[in-house]
């Protein structure tokens, strides 16, 4: 490692080596942490017959789940900034098999609602905001395609626990299930061991905390309420016009990237398709998704595509939503497998990337808090979301309103995001080429977050570490931008 | 003391002129019916009062005719009598199980007049009156060939309408009441003819061959085969200690009026039968077409094994078999035991490598995570530790 480097960076996350088995970590901890919900619903006709639930109770047990899954992420955000991502992912593993298992136990729906939704909810929030950042933590240069490896396990998992659940549920009813399924999402606690944390030189006593967050985190140390508050959710994100364009784009993207899912075997079955090849369509799609994720992340990680990164996901965002507002012309069963192929790839690029661009955007240090921010904002999108479209199967009887909407939604996204970026990257091309010259005493005085700069530091930030990484780094691998 | 009597007789005239007479607004219809059918006349009388409504019966010729009155309850019970007097009078009379004996003229009675039941005074003079007639012939025969159809699987139905005055607009066919679309016909006026090319459970019931005559005739034909018998489920778990509900539905006509069912001896393959008598844990419930086997507190070898629902009908019985697993209470248990198992294990084996690698990276286990990326690291005195620990 030459000299230079290390007197210019500490610590350098480690690119590889151990780097990998904590991406396995990941992928496992985010893989049970998105394919849960959804393949608890392969239960719901039993525990429906045998609680006396009517189809619609059961249902929300899926949606809590999810809900507090992302709504936690401000608490989650919190634990891991104060405690790391290993002992939270383990703590995460350890409340989803209590969850499961308790669950099986249950005679009351709302029994269920409260293990499984909210506990289970709780450590699948845990896991999944943990992850994400302990990735943060070990890659730069390969983050992209780390993230889409990681990424990948929420396809993988759902392929695969979808037929054992089946098979659980044929052999051992659903309570005997529930009991083998939180054994199994015990081994998220496996996951967060692998989970090493970052070697970090301790509190050095030089270092002054300019950060708000670590302000923030001393002022709660003396007891004020509002400021414990403020830790939960920083609302200095919202100065921030990166994180602000992100997060409308998403919202936009999440309030339309749900309700295909779950209406396609329905509008495949009206189309004329027999129901097991309408079933089929979403493994295809879940197929597809499994391998576009990390080649997504490895196309991104590419040195024409990395400086410009929102580029490709507000590319793969449209890419989504035409996909979508093309579906109504797809009535014969070969063009509704082309269609699910497609949606496979459109999905899998944008979930690849959705949090590579909130890393690059925000940083390694904001990154914690800004995930668990877009999380419980996203909430609301994503439980409103399949509703809406619901809705408007119900009033207008045709599910091609439906596809025309969540196209139309999701299509809008990306283009609000393809040309607020294209602004932004100006910007900060502009007021780069302007700091240039106090580039190198940046590095090493303290004063990189001071109020002034703190404008620019949301997406400089990421580009200044490519460029600090490309300056030591005599192979020149990553280009300057 | 003229005044006084002008005045009283311009009172009393348009006392009187308020009055109305009693007139029908609804008066009942002649009938043709069939033996064993039932009538009913309807009729509505308006006036001021309201008048009062009455029904006679009159036999015979001209002048050697009787009049009966008719009450409800009349003629043995078949003859009912349902009237409302509500702003005007309305009356229906209904004739239930009608005979030839029912053949007349059927008479509505109306009258608001005060003096109407006086005996001293004729009833024409102060009763409006309204006829119809009513007249009950002979089911004409319809020869149907074959008369009953068994255990077939083809057959053709065949009606003939032959000795009758009735005269027929044309014919049609029914099963268990519902119209057969393809069979209305207006060419086919006296013989109808139904074929039936594949003969399943499904074709099976009353069939009818329906002419269109006045009144309308009809003949049954009953196509009857053995029964469907086939098991809800053919493989059914249930857990310990639970309690489970087999289930057998039947289809066909004429269903099954016996349901009965047996348990399959696990050595020798022996069909014992099971009734509510046989185990308090049993309880069967039956109807024509379904039955259900509820089995209470599943013991794991005692209950599982072959079920065998059996339904008989009049031509003969028909079976299916369950399969039912009695899951054990702990079944689950172990393979949750092997995971929980493997998650220790693994967790120990991460740690232990962990700690025999690198061992002084103990001490770091509290992540701050706000350590920034790039900094300040030449005033860290700790530089010389991170170099070696990047250097790998």
């Amino acid at each position: 490692m030459p000299a230079a480097l290390a007197d210019v960076l500490s610590p350098k996350p480690l690119d590889g080596g151990w780097g990998w088995m904590v991406v396995i970590g990941a992928h496992i901890s985010i893989g049970f942490a998105y394919s849960t919900p959804k393949a608890l619903s392969i239960f719901f006709k039993d525990i429906q017959e045998d609680l006396g639930a009517s189809y619609s109770e059961i249902a929300w047990i899926s949606s809590i789940m999810l809900a507090v899954m992302y709504a936690g992420g401000p608490v989650s955000s919190l634990l891991v900034r104060r405690f790391g991502s290993r002992p939270v992912v383990m703590m995460g593993g350890l409340m989803c098999g209590v969850s499961m298992v308790t669950a099986s136990f249950g005679s009351s729906i709302v029994y269920l609602y409260l293990c499984i939704g909210i506990i289970g909810g709780w450590g699948l929030c845990f896991n999944l905001n943990a992850s994400l950042t302990i990735i943060s933590k070990y890659f730069l240069t390969k983050r992209p395609l780390a993230n889409g490896l990681a990424m990948a396990g929420s396809p993988v998992f759902l392929c695969f626990l979808a037929p054992l659940n089946q098979f659980l549920l044929r052999h051992f009813g659903w309570r005997g299930s529930l009991l083998i399924l939180g054994g199994m999402m015990l081994n998220c606690c496996v996951a967060g061991a692998l989970m090493r944390p970052v070697p970090q030189p301790p509190h050095p006593g030089s270092m002054a905390p300019p950060m708000e967050v670590e302000q923030t985190n001393i002022t709660k140390s003396k007891g004020s309420c509002m400021k414990t508050a403020k830790t939960f959710v920083d609302l200095s994100f919202f100065k921030d016009q990166g994180f602000i364009i992100y997060l409308i784009g998403n919202v936009m993207f999440i309030f339309g990237a749900y309700a295909p899912i779950v209406f396609l075997s329905a509008y495949a079955i009206k189309q004329g398709v027999e129901e097991y090849s309408a079933a089929y369509l979403l493994s295809i799609m879940g197929f597809v998704d499994m391998f576009v994720r990390p080649g997504t992340g490895l196309v991104a990680n590419s040195k024409w595509i990395r400086p410009r990164i929102q580029y490709l996901f507000s590319f793969a965002m449209i890419f989504n939503g035409t996909i979508h507002l093309l579906c109504p012309l797809m009535t014969t069963y070969p063009l509704l497998v082309a269609y699910a192929v497609f949606f496979g790839v459109g999905f899998g690029m944008v979930f690849a990337l959705i949090f590579e661009c909130l890393m690059d955007l925000m940083g390694n240090q904001r990154f914690p808090s800004a995930v668990g921010l877009v999380t419980i904002i996203e909430c609301f999108p994503m439980l409103l979301g399949p509703p809406a479209a619901g809705l408007l199967v119900d009033i207008f009887g045709d599910y091609k309103y439906l596809f025309l909407m969540c196209g139309g939604v999701i299509t809008a996204g990306g283009v609000f995001l393809f040309i607020m970026n294209v602004y932004n990257y100006n910007r900060l091309d502009k007021a780069k080429r302007g700091n240039s010259s106090e580039q190198n005493q940046n590095n090493t005085e303290q004063n990189q977050n001071t109020i002034e700069n703190q404008e620019q530091e949301s997406s400089s930030e990421a580009q200044r570490e490519l460029m600090d990484v490309a300056q030591s780094d005599p192979a020149g691998q990553e280009e300057t931008s | 003391m003229k005044l006084l009597w002008a005045v009283a007789a311009l009172l009393l005239s348009c006392w009187r002129a308020d009055a109305s007479t009693a007139g029908f607004i609804i008066s009942p219809l002649s009938k043709m019916k069939l033996i064993n059918d039932s009538v009913e006349l309807h009729c509505e009388v308006i006036g001021n009062p309201i008048p009062e409504v009455q029904w006679w019966f009159i036999e015979g010729e001209e002048s050697s005719e009787t009049f009966t009155q008719l009450f409800d309850g009349a003629r043995n019970e078949r003859v009912r009598v349902n009237a409302t007097y509500i702003e005007h009078a309305t009356s229906t009379i209904h004739l239930l199980s009608l005979t030839l004996d029912d053949t007349g003229t059927y008479e509505c009675r109306a009258s608001n007049d005060p003096d109407r039941n006086d005996l001293k005074k004729t009833p024409k003079i102060k009763w409006i009156r309204s006829q119809a007639n009513i007249i009950v012939i002979e089911s004409p025969k319809i020869t149907a060939d074959p008369t009953e159809v068994v255990n077939q699987t083809s057959a053709i139905l065949r009606c003939n309408l032959t000795e009758s005055n009735l005269s027929s607009k044309g014919s049609y066919w029914t099963l268990n009441g519902k119209v057969i679309e393809d069979t209305k016909s207006d060419v086919n006026k006296y013989h109808a003819q139904l074929s039936l090319e594949k003969i399943t459970h499904a074709e099976s019931g009353p069939y009818e061959c329906v002419f269109d005559t006045e009144p309308q005739v009809k003949q049954t034909i009953e196509v009857k085969v053995l029964p469907s018998v086939g098991a809800y489920k053919h493989s059914e778990h249930g857990n310990e200690n639970d309690k489970v509900v087999l289930k057998c539905v039947a289809h066909g006509y004429p269903l099954p009026t016996d349901w009965v069912w047996f348990k399959e001896d696990a050595e020798d393959g022996r069909e014992m039968p099971i009734s509510n008598f046989t185990n308090e844990r049993y309880n069967i419930k039956s109807t024509p077409n379904q039955t259900l086997l509820t089995i209470d507190e599943l013991d794991m070898e005692g209950d599982s094994g072959n079920y065998i629902c059996s339904g008989t009908n009049e031509l003969g019985t028909n079976t299916d078999k369950i399969k039912l697993r009695v899951r054990s209470r702990l079944a689950a248990l172990w393979p949750f035991l092997g995971i929980v198992a493997e998650v220790i294990i693994l967790v120990t084996i991460i740690f232990i490598y962990e700690k025999r690698r690198k061992p002084d990276e103990v001490n770091d286990d509290d992540d701050v995570g706000s350590a920034p990326l790039k900094s300040n690291s030449t005033s860290n005195h700790k530089d010389k530790n991170v170099r070696q620990r990047n250097s790998n």
